[in-house]
């Protein structure tokens, strides 16, 4: 019988497939159909400062007798905070008493302020893990590209300095030396790094003439090389376990992830795509891949195509087309 | 008379034609009205009253008075009428000032408002009846000071000995009960007692006035001036209950067994709120609610009180609104040495009056405007000792129009303090939400009306903080005069059934 257990963040998780933070693992009754359906641990939703600017955003637009009260608004962003707060202490609660698999606490994170108070009470409510999301938007000029690199780096120490539970980073593939960044992440001594965060694209609405979100909200499957090469090259080089995320819709992608050094696998849009009843199907492809190559375990294969363990690792360094379309007739 | 229930431009119309009036407005062209400058409030120099309690504004002249009237020029459509939240009749009340006729002023003002002195000291004119004078729309020059001639004919009749107690209908015996006695409760009960109601107010502090005598310093509202007025409604017959929790001491049900026919909830907005920062529940730290309530209502600033605050050198006040502002000078008066307003937007962004802020400036309050407190560092007693601030950049505005504070990282401080005051807002009061089955509330927290400011249980209306979230004098004083107009509407409806 093959042997699907791994060790993420120094949790024991029954197979290597997590649900990532997500529309999917804000209630209760989800995770328990997501847990049902096999997984191996999920991180919850994340609190976005974003959700509670748009909590904002709608109670002031439920009734206009706010609308002018600027005083009673004045801080009422903490009110929110501290409102959402509870609820997400709460669902860290009822997903501890309601589920057997590791769950691990989310934080979106923009400054190293703002959330370290948080993190503390994310990790007395129970959590077994804290996975910081952390995306500081480029935007600003008067930042250097190094300072708001130094930003990652002191948010991830910082959690790190405060929780005991282990710590995990998802980082975005917005950086001039990816893996640089990587390898510097993983000297703060954090458990684990999730490559990638997906990040909210903007559109315009032609019609309207106004902002709106873009279509392109859910990960395709070609997406998954992205991960797979920026794990693939730096699985070997780094103590924290890296997960992969971004793309992973089926079972062939997670292994690929596996071979390319992964320790775990976060799985979003699928969910959203084709339902939990994904999580079965894609255990169940890797089952029958590992049986078909005699694999007894992941470890047996894990990081297999590497950049350290294959025969031509300039390969993971081609970033042209050149020779694709050199011999490619048309 | 309710002006409410006419046709309110042909009155207005028909008012204006009359002798008196006519023969003003040709006794001075409206070329030599407008040229005139507005009246300057008479005030206390800032370095002598940032030492003593006294009132700040010491009001007008009868001579500056007249001068300011003369500047109205009794327009054929009053739009500064259309900014009051209870409608008082201000050309009319303004010409007889003009005239000389002050209490007959009075009297024109307290047809619709039945808190002519506090409302002349604490309205935000600015933002209404003076944002709409002809001066403000039409000219662009500085509105005629319609708060400063309110104040002067409401402070003259309660110095005149002639205080005019509105007329009251025969009374017809039915019971109707108000929760809190602030300002709505006061303009609710003062329109219940003219239509004739037996009208009883619950209030659960030992002092009748509810934020006007707890929230708002002597220095800007003298509770001896509320007093004035709470007694003149009590002329008219409201009977008021001091240190009666209702949804503690009893119940709405049970008050409903004794009698009461309806209910008007205006238990106001007083639960104070917090950051919810590292450090907060530290001693020294005090919610702006229970420092104002301790200076204001308890004596705590006096020595032969047994509940003292202690304050110190240094005193932080947080936020950036009108509580913020009293409690920062109320703490100047105190003898604090550096008393700072904290908050992370700028000047322009803050939600206190101008006037507020302008004086606090003058009573030289320290502001620290682009800043932040992340958190409180203790001695080893517990007591704060240092606030750790964080400055604060403008981000892109909000939905509330303002530009968001956007933290600067690594600009951290601390700085030495021995009293932090938080004044970042209140909630409003969950007792009632919380003890009546079935009555709804919004996400806010505050009761769901209609309106007729009828509230989803029948006989129970509700106005004010209670409703709003957090509500002017003015608007809550509109909103207790709306809801007696419902509850009335409620009543006739009940009984002809």
């Amino acid at each position: 019988m093959t042997d699907l257990t791994t060790r993420y963040l120094g949790l024991y998780l029954k197979n290597p497939l997590v649900a990532a933070s997500s529309g999917y693992t804000s209630s209760i009754d989800y995770l328990k159909s997501l847990e049902k359906n096999g997984i191996g641990a999920i991180v919850l939703k994340s609190l976005f400062e974003e959700e509670i600017i748009n909590e904002y955003h709608d109670r002031l637009n439920s009734d206009d007798r706010f609308g002018s009260n600027i005083e009673f608004l004045d801080y009422y962003d903490y009110d929110l905070k501290e409102e959402s707060l509870d609820k997400y202490i709460q669902l860290i609660k009822d997903a501890k008493q309601e589920l057997s698999i590791p769950v691990i606490a989310s934080v979106n994170c923009v400054t190293s302020q703002e959330w370290t108070d948080f993190a503390v009470k994310l990790q007395e409510a129970g959590a077994d893990a804290l996975e910081l999301n952390i995306f500081i938007m480029p935007s600003d000029t008067k930042r250097s590209g190094r300072e708001i690199e130094e930003e990652y780096l002191k948010i991830s120490k910082k959690i790190k300095g405060i929780v005991s539970i282990p710590v995990a980073v998802k980082m975005s593939s917005y950086f001039s030396n990816v893996s640089e960044m990587i390898q510097n992440l993983d000297k703060t001594g954090i458990e684990g790094l999730v490559l990638f965060n997906r990040s909210y694209s903007l559109d315009f609405d032609i019609e309207n003439m106004d902002l709106t979100s873009s279509s392109n909200v859910l990960s395709k499957p070609e997406d998954y090389t992205l991960p797979l090469r920026w794990i693939a090259l730096n699985s070997n080089k780094v103590n924290c376990s890296l997960a992969a995320s971004t793309g992973i819709h089926d079972g062939k992608s997670v292994i690929k992830m596996l071979l390319a050094g992964a320790t775990v696998i976060q799985l979003a849009s699928v969910l959203y795509l084709h339902g939990p009843e994904s999580i079965n199907s894609m255990l169940k492809e890797l089952e029958e891949w590992m049986n078909s190559k005699k694999f007894l375990n992941i470890d047996q294969f894990r990081g297999k195509l590497s950049r350290d363990s294959v025969k031509n690792p300039a390969e993971f360094e081609r970033v042209q087309f050149m020779k694709h379309f050199s011999n490619k007739k048309l | 008379m309710d002006i409410k229930q006419i046709d309110i431009k042909q009155y207005y119309k028909d008012q204006r034609k009359v002798e008196w009036r006519t023969d003003i407005r040709k006794g001075m062209k409206t070329k030599e009205r407008v040229a005139m400058t507005r009246t300057k409030m008479l005030e206390q120099d800032p370095k002598i009253r940032n030492k003593n309690g006294k009132e700040v504004n010491l009001g007008l002249t009868e001579r500056l008075a007249i001068e300011e009237a003369k500047r109205c020029i009794d327009c054929p459509d009053p739009t500064c009428i259309s900014g009051c939240p209870v409608n008082i009749y201000i050309p009319k009340f303004i010409k007889k000032i003009e005239v000389g006729d002050f209490l007959g002023a009075a009297k024109i003002i307290k047809e619709t408002n039945s808190l002519p002195a506090v409302c002349g000291r604490v309205c935000p004119q600015e933002k209404q009846c003076e944002a709409q004078c002809f001066y403000s729309i039409k000219l662009n020059q500085p509105p005629v000071a319609i708060g400063f001639l309110e104040r002067f004919a409401a402070d003259y009749e309660q110095n005149s000995g002639k205080m005019a107690t509105p007329e009251v209908a025969e009374s017809n015996g039915i019971k109707v009960a108000a929760v809190g006695s602030g300002p709505a409760s006061l303009a609710w009960a003062t329109d219940m007692a003219r239509m004739g109601y037996d009208v009883t107010v619950f209030e659960a502090l030992h002092e009748i006035g509810g934020v006007l005598k707890y929230g708002i310093p002597d220095f800007r509202l003298p509770n001896s001036v509320v007093d004035v007025e709470i007694n003149n409604v009590k002329a008219m017959g409201v009977k008021f209950v001091t240190n009666f929790i209702v949804g503690k001491t009893a119940s709405i049900e049970v008050l409903r067994d004794r009698g009461f026919e309806a209910f008007f909830v205006a238990s106001g907005a007083g639960l104070p709120r917090f950051m919810n920062i590292p450090g907060e529940n530290f001693n020294g730290i005090f919610s702006s609610n229970e420092f104002l309530t301790r200076v204001n209502l308890m004596g705590a600033a006096k020595d032969d009180y047994d509940t003292p605050v202690s304050l110190g050198k240094n005193i932080a006040v947080i936020g950036g609104g009108n509580t913020a502002m009293d409690s920062v000078r109320i703490a100047k008066r105190l003898g604090a040495e550096r008393a700072m307003i904290v908050y992370r937007r700028t000047r322009d962004e803050m939600p206190a009056r101008l006037e507020e802020v302008e004086h606090a400036l003058d009573e030289e309050i320290e502001f620290m405007n682009l800043n932040n407190p992340i958190e409180y560092i203790a001695d080893a007693n517990g007591k704060v000792k240092e606030m750790v601030l964080q400055k604060m950049e403008l981000g892109e505005p909000d939905d509330s129009g303002r530009r968001r504070p956007i933290p600067i990282e690594g600009s951290e401080y601390k700085v030495p303090v021995d009293v932090v005051i938080v004044a970042v807002g209140v909630s409003p009061n969950p007792l009632i939400p919380a003890s009546v089955k079935g009555l709804k509330t919004t996400k806010w927290g505050t009761i769901t009306v209609n309106d007729d400011f009828q509230s989803s249980i029948e006989d129970i209306f509700a106005g004010g903080d209670i409703v709003r979230g957090g509500a002017t004098v003015i608007l809550a004083m509109g909103d207790g005069r709306d809801a007696a107009t419902g509850m009335d509407k409620y009543i006739q409806n009940k009984i002809k059934k």
